[in-house]
């Protein structure tokens, strides 16, 4: 650190001098002199020096860590849960053959008798005539029920006010 | 003997290039490098232990979440700087609607007659004068005054930071100082001496 009579030399209003502030943070006896300089230093007394949190830095470091790790946690469950553009399409498009399914279903019941339906056949056609090939909307809520077995029929629920009221 | 992991000492770049990676071991490296820079500054800012400390952690985490929009042509401290002040200000900004007519009378102004005789400056009084004058402040004439007269920032540095120009954050000093020496005048006149008349 400067001396006091260097300081005092070196001292000017407005003065920003690396050595000057130091020593003006730092000695007492030089304080009350500079502010008679130049009033603006009251307040540039103030110490500049960097400071520790309370509690420490190691404490501090691990709390920003945990909550940091806590996000990432939350991040990996949510894009797990979120499901991607492609999937959204694929699960509407399921959802739309089943739709599609059940109402050809009940057509042919209502015109010919139990005995008589032959459910490949149905199904054939099913697959080949659906009512709506795919289904895109940002605003639709869509939930996937997946069977437990592989034989097991998936649900596909959209919930979206845009959706055509007779699907 | 036990060999000790090779300690490579990388700068602010790399160290942000590394956790972009997704090395957490490097990010909790570059907290530690930074806790006191960024926890001084906010504690200027804010003015109390608790809530700085908060702030500084927030500051952190909004650090890792935005960590891919740090542009490496500029320096990483100005762009920490900026996501402090940021912060900082929007907290003193709530803290400040809240608490506003709280802080009007925080403490009694001396009687003309201490005020006439003169008074040694005593250090140890400076930051609590600060912190209550500074009230009348706002956030953003704060948060300059703090960098410009306590981290001795110049200028052009600050105007980095806030992203506005030289003369915005000269105007907005004139004015810190301005109204503080006023503060100063009104609740703390045996420090009014200070600042001649019309100064
Ligand atoms: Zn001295």
């Amino acid at each position: 650190m400067i001396s006091c009579q260097s300081f005092r030399e070196r001292l000017a209003p407005g003065s920003n001098e690396a050595a000057v502030m130091e020593h003006l943070r730092k000695c007492d006896a030089c304080l009350d002199f500079a502010v008679s300089v130049d009033a603006d230093h009251f307040f540039r007394a103030l110490d500049g020096s960097e400071l520790t949190p309370p509690g420490g830095v190691d404490a501090f470091t691990s709390d920003v860590m945990a909550q940091v790790r806590l996000r990432q946690a939350e991040g990996s469950m949510g894009r797990r849960r979120l499901p991607n553009p492609w999937r959204l399409a694929v699960a509407a498009m399921i959802l739309v053959g089943i739709s599609g399914a059940a109402i050809v279903y009940r057509q042919s019941e209502q015109t010919a008798p139990v005995a008589q339906i032959q459910p490949a056949a149905h199904r054939a056609e099913l697959v080949t005539k659906p009512i709506v090939e795919s289904y895109d909307s940002r605003t639709a809520t869509i939930v996937e029920l997946r069977g437990e077995g592989a034989s097991d029929a998936q649900v596909v629920m959209i919930f979206d006010d845009s959706l055509p009221a007779d699907l | 003997m036990i060999p000790t992991k090779e300690t490579v000492e990388l700068d602010d770049r790399q160290l942000v290039e590394t956790i972009r990676r997704g090395d957490n071991d490097a990010f909790e490296q570059l907290v530690r490098r930074k806790t006191t820079k960024v926890y001084s500054l906010c504690y200027r800012i804010i003015g109390n232990a608790e809530d700085a400390k908060d702030i500084s952690q927030l500051v952190f985490i909004k650090l890792w979440e935005n960590l891919d929009k740090y542009d490496p042509h500029f320096a990483f401290d100005t762009w920490l700087y900026r996501m402090v002040t940021n912060v900082a200000i929007d907290f003193l900004r709530n803290k400040q609607s809240r608490e506003n007519a709280v802080n009007s009378n925080l403490r009694l102004v001396k009687t003309s007659s201490d005020a006439e005789q003169g008074v040694v400056v005593q250090r140890k009084e400076i930051e609590n004068v600060f912190n209550a004058v500074a009230t009348v402040l706002s956030p953003k004439q704060k948060t300059i005054f703090v960098m410009r007269e306590m981290d001795d920032l110049p200028s052009s540095e600050i105007a980095k930071i806030l992203g506005c120009r030289e003369s915005t954050v000269r105007n907005h000093l004139f004015n810190a100082r301005k109204l503080m020496q006023q503060q100063l005048r009104k609740r703390y006149p045996e420090y009014s001496r200070l600042w001649k008349e019309g100064q």
